[in-house]
């Protein structure tokens, strides 16, 4: 904080008595500054934004913004808050972007210490920032019909939005002085529509004939929008019950999802489109329609019921301990509805998980210097879900799995204050998953192998200094190996079976990266540098290292990353004050392939920001920022010696995966103006320039295309500029 | 205050002009004499105020807006119960040059220590079930003082607003900064969400400070629809999100940390031979009998999701071929 030493001439204290001196009626107008300087403000802004570009070039900048389908909005904010200075009752009421798809209004009154209600309403859309061309109909409902375009681009677009209600309303009320009871309760409607589909192939081994035709492939892939209409409702209610050494909150806990539809489906007319967009010829057989069109599973309806009590108590002024035990029961017994096909007697999955967590955690200060820690925190999940058989791979049949894992974390770590302003922390960490036993009657698809028990413990040394009061820095670094129990091998049918490491495994094998050994570690350096009384300097730096190993060498092998950036903060003067920064961030993700390429995935980011903020008058206020960001995605891929010649081939002739680049300059300014004591003007000035070069729905000017020829685009360069003025005039 | 001081300059040439006894010093000191200081804004702050007032940074009397300036709550605290008693400061016996700081001080170059700073807010704050877990927290830990990121003396504080608070929680999460500018984010630089909706920052049981128990339960609270269980489970989005998605952003869409095939091949063996390979890249073009599982279709669009879209998994019962359990539909 800094203090008053600049001006001491124009203390609201020598105002008061030069009043004084002059003429006591004038004492009021003082006591009215004072009055205004102490009372809660209100006030409302409104005006009008336009922005420019078309719907397309500006989807990045509109997407979540609720800038994007018009040209102009209004803005209208208003921010009334009252005390009543006798009670301490406070009312507020708040309406935030009212002219926009994201408004927002509060509604809240409470006495400190006594009672408190909110209600919240809040409006949040995300507008797709791709445009679909497609000749499907019905988004929006869960039965969509698909007609194959004649040539792709020539369908209708079609832009998706997600809008998501939520109502929310909060009470308090103290009981007593170490009584306090909490209740919220939260609505959220989500409407609209996602990008989904799917797709198929035959011949099969998951369609033998004649659900596919005995011969000849034929697949197909259809772009189907997912209707989104559900509702999440939250309920939490609990008693928090304190005295001088303990802190004790007990409560409820209730989720509940309901979705309108519990499947989707599509009609499929006419024919489709081949690989190369033709025609399918012979056209598209009745079976490989019958597959498309079967119903897709929507979410389904679920709920969760919690109950928990949580805590802290000090055995002394530095002896801490916290902990919180919860028990939620979880059912998902939404029905199959117009599902065929399900298992004899079952009309719902009958899911039902319950889980038991508990935590204890210690913190203490036995002597000054030292500090300690320990917390315990261990998770028991009971998947009581009926095991059935809805699963048949031509004649095979087998059933569901179940999810029930117990997971172990704990932690412990000595903090002591060492000579000349260091402080040395040593920590230690543990964390044992044990999946539970594999249901023998189930069968493994996609993996090679599973784990029931994998475990991870690590240390971690940092040492922080104050160097001077103006100079300050950590260097921290964290190691850490997971390892495992016995691989277990799918058998050809069911179950599977614990078999050792090595030649058992074909060579191409590949084990699920959260399974597989592991070496972390991880080093992080920071400082804070008031260089001088106007200038302030943050630097960091992180570097990261995973390395994996399996009984192959394929699959996830390994990953680095590295963090580094400076922060500066400039006081210009008084009124003025200048910010910057850059940091460049870099990761690598190193996967094998069982098809012979050795994939190198780095994403290498680079951001720039540069700000200013101040006050050329007493009555003006201006500010700006620069904001560059640079993302680039590089996908190289080498072969080794198992790679197909055709690999070989399109991998030296196309180079591979071309980069993805991602770029986005903004530029923000506002400028504020007070016409009079109580009303303002403010100008807001935004411009935004994105480019993507992306390759994900198409590539070099060649669109990928749906097999009813629908595609999906993005305009690659967009250059949006918003310009918004509003009034804004305080409130009595 | 512009007007005050015009007003102030006004005062003291009519009040000389008037005859009144006395200059008006520059330091309030000698007026002080002559009346007892007034309270201003909090019980007993004329102790300070005397000498503090909204000309300072922080603007002292600012408080006033705020909920520790709400007299009628008897709990309010005045300056002294945050600051101390101060006399050295008050007093300054020694007539230093520069006034010894106050008991307990809360600039970022304070020498009170981080946990006694600390102490002054959780003295009244330990009430509040989300500070329950603040001990021990990675916050507490990492010696953050609760005036890193709330402001005090201010009606509005950054980090209680969700449209600024993002800013308060980058001064020292840098990367996560970079993520959120990222093409696929939530909107947390549109002030649509906050860090807070996620974590908090005063202590959890969870892993990061996510708000709830674990990362999954935390993000149900918005994608419940991904919680089932279902007839058709993928595990390890049972067991945490950020298996696949980086939540504050990432380049490749639904922020998932890498692109399709390139994540799911990180546990998955893949549909035959094929290199990743893009629709008109040369110079194998597909043919009108071109295999399904191709290196276009799970490289481009939704890449293996094009045909295994149920990823989060399926409820879909049918135990007739072709069932679902690829996560198929």
């Amino acid at each position: 904080m800094r203090t008053a030493n600049t001006h001491p001439g124009f203390s609201l204290k020598i105002v008061a008595l030069a009043l004084l001196a002059a003429f006591g009626s004038a004492v009021h107008a003082a006591d009215d500054e004072i009055a205004a300087l102490i009372r809660p403000d209100s006030s409302v802004s409104v005006g009008a934004a336009g922005l420019t570009g078309t719907n397309s070039e500006r989807s990045w900048f509109g997407q979540y913004s609720g800038l994007r389908r018009d040209d102009t909005y209004l803005l209208l904010d208003i921010d009334v808050i009252k005390r009543d200075a006798a009670t301490g009752t406070w009312t507020t009421f708040q309406g935030r972007d009212l002219g926009l798809d994201t408004r927002e209004i509060r509604f809240g009154q409470q006495k400190q210490g006594d009672w408190k209600y909110s209600f919240d309403y809040n409006e949040m859309v995300r507008h797709d920032p791709r445009t679909i061309n497609t000749g499907v109909t019905g988004t929006g409902s869960n039965a969509l019909s698909v007609t194959r375009l004649a040539t792709p681009g020539s369908g209708d677009d079609l832009n998706l939005d997600l809008k998501r209600k939520i109502f929310t309303v909060g009470v308090e009320k103290w009981l007593s002085n170490s009584l306090q009871f909490e209740a919220s309760f939260r609505n959220e409607d989500k409407n609209g529509a996602r990008l989904f589909g799917n797709g198929f192939q035959c011949t099969s081994g998951a369609a033998p004939s004649p659900t596919c035709p005995a011969s000849g492939t034929q697949w197909a892939l259809l772009m189907l929008p997912e209707p989104i209409n559900s509702t999440t409702q939250q309920f939490e209610a609990r008693l928090n019950f304190s005295t001088e050494k303990l802190f004790l909150s007990g409560g409820y806990y209730g989720s509940f999802y309901n979705n309108q539809f519990t499947s989707m489906g599509a009609t499929v007319n006419g024919n489709l489109g081949n690989p190369v967009g033709d025609p399918m010829s012979p056209a598209l057989t009745p079976q490989l329609r019958s597959i498309l069109q079967l119903p897709m599973a929507l979410p389904p309806d679920n709920q969760a019921h919690q109950i928990y009590l949580s805590g802290n108590y000090a055995f002394t002024p530095t002896t801490k301990a916290n902990f919180k035990y919860a028990f939620t029961h979880a059912t998902q017994t939404d029905s199959f509805g117009a599902f065929t096909g399900a298992p004899a007697g079952r009309s719902n999955l009958g899911g039902e998980v319950d889980s038991a967590l508990y935590q204890a955690g210690i913190t203490s200060r036995p002597i000054p210097k030292l500090s300690l820690l320990a917390n315990v925190r261990y998770e028991d999940r009971n998947d009581k879900t009926p095991i059935e058989y809805y699963n048949l791979e031509g004649t095979k049949a087998f059933t569901n799995g179940n999810y029930s894992p117990k997971r172990l974390v704990g932690k412990a770590e000595a903090s002591y204050q060492l000579p000349a302003g260091f402080r040395g922390t040593v920590g230690a960490d543990y964390e044992s998953v044990d999946r539970g036993m594999f249901v023998p009657t189930n069968s493994v698809g996609g993996i090679s192998g599973l784990r029931q028990k994998t475990e991870e413990a690590g240390y971690r040394l940092e040492l922080r200094r104050a160097m001077t009061e103006t100079l300050s820095g950590a260097v921290a670094y964290q190691n850490s190996d997971r390892s495992g129990g016995t691989w277990l091998k799918p058998n050809t049918g069911l179950g599977v079976t614990p078999t050792s490491d090595g030649a058992i495994y074909n060579r191409t094998a590949i084990f699920p990266m959260t399974m597989v050994d592991r070496n972390r570690e991880k080093v992080k350096a920071s400082a804070d540098w008031s260089a001088t009384e106007r200038l302030t300097l943050q630097f960091m730096a992180e570097w990261g290292e995973d390395k994996f190993s399996a009984p192959t060498t394929k699959g996830l092998r390994a990953s680095y990353m590295g963090f580094y950036g400076i922060d500066a903060v400039y006081a210009l003067s008084d009124d003025w004050r200048l910010t910057g920064f850059w940091s460049r961030g870099d990761q690598t993700t190193h996967i094998d392939h069982s098809t012979g390429y050795m994939a190198a995935l780095r994403n290498r980011t680079e951001t720039f920001g540069l700000g200013i903020n101040g006050k050329p008058s007493g009555r003006l206020t201006v500010g700006g920022d620069l904001l560059l960001s640079a993302d680039k995605d590089k996908y190289q891929q080498d072969l080794d010696a198992s790679a197909s010649a055709a690999s070989k081939t399109l991998l030296a002739t196309s180079g591979g995966l071309p980069d993805v680049t991602f770029r986005q300059f903004t530029a923000r300014m506002f400028g504020k103006y007070a016409i009079e004591k109580n009303s303002a003007v403010r100008v807001d000035f935004i411009h935004q320039r994105t480019k993507l070069n992306e390759w994900t729905w198409g590539y070099n000017g060649t669109p990928f295309v749906y097999s009813d020829n629908t595609t999906v685009y993005l305009n690659p360069k967009q250059s949006v500029s918003y310009l918004g003025a509003t009034y804004i005039v305080a409130l009595p | 205050m512009k007007f005050l001081r015009q007003l102030f300059a006004s005062c003291v040439l009519l009040g000389a002009l008037a005859g009144a006894t006395g200059a008006v010093a520059a330091d309030a000191a000698p007026a002080a004499t002559k009346a007892p200081a007034k309270d201003l804004v909090l019980k007993g702050d004329a102790k300070c105020t005397s000498c503090h007032d909204e000309s300072d940074e922080p603007k002292l009397l600012h408080i006033g807006k705020t909920k520790h300036g709400t007299v009628a709550d008897g709990r309010a605290p005045s300056c002294t119960n945050c600051h101390g008693e101060s006399d050295l400061h008050t007093n300054n016996p020694a007539k230093l040059k520069e006034r010894p700081p106050t008991d307990r001080s809360f600039a970022k170059s304070s020498k009170t220590p981080v946990a006694a700073r600390n102490e002054s807010c959780i003295s009244c704050h330990r009430k509040d079930s989300k500070r329950s877990h603040w001990e021990g927290s990675a916050h507490e830990r990492a010696d953050v003082a609760c005036t890193s990121c709330h402001q005090l003396h201010t009606a509005k504080d950054k980090v209680a607003d969700k449209r600024t608070q993002p800013e308060v929680c980058f001064t020292c999460h840098k990367e996560q900064r970079v993520q959120v500018s990222k093409p696929s984010h939530h909107p947390v630089l549109e002030g649509k969400v906050a860090c807070s909706d996620c974590h908090n920052a005063h202590g959890s049981i969870g892993p990061k400070l996510v708000k709830r128990d674990s990362v999954v339960d935390t993000c149900y609270t918005c994608h419940m629809e991904k919680r089932g269980p279902f007839v058709h489970s993928h595990e390890p989005v049972n067991e945490d999100c950020g298996n696949c998605h980086n939540p504050h952003g990432t380049v490749a869409e639904s922020m998932l940390k890498s692109r399709p095939p390139f994540l799911c091949h990180q546990c998955h063996t893949p549909h035959g031979g094929q290199l990743a390979q893009l629709r008109g890249q040369l110079p194998l073009q597909p043919t009108a009998t071109s295999s399904g599982k191709s290196g276009i279709n799970y490289t481009q669009a939704r890449g293996c999701l094009n045909c295994h879209t149920q990823i989060h998994g399926s409820n879909n019962p049918s135990a007739t071929n072709p069932t679902p359990q690829f996560n198929l539909r």
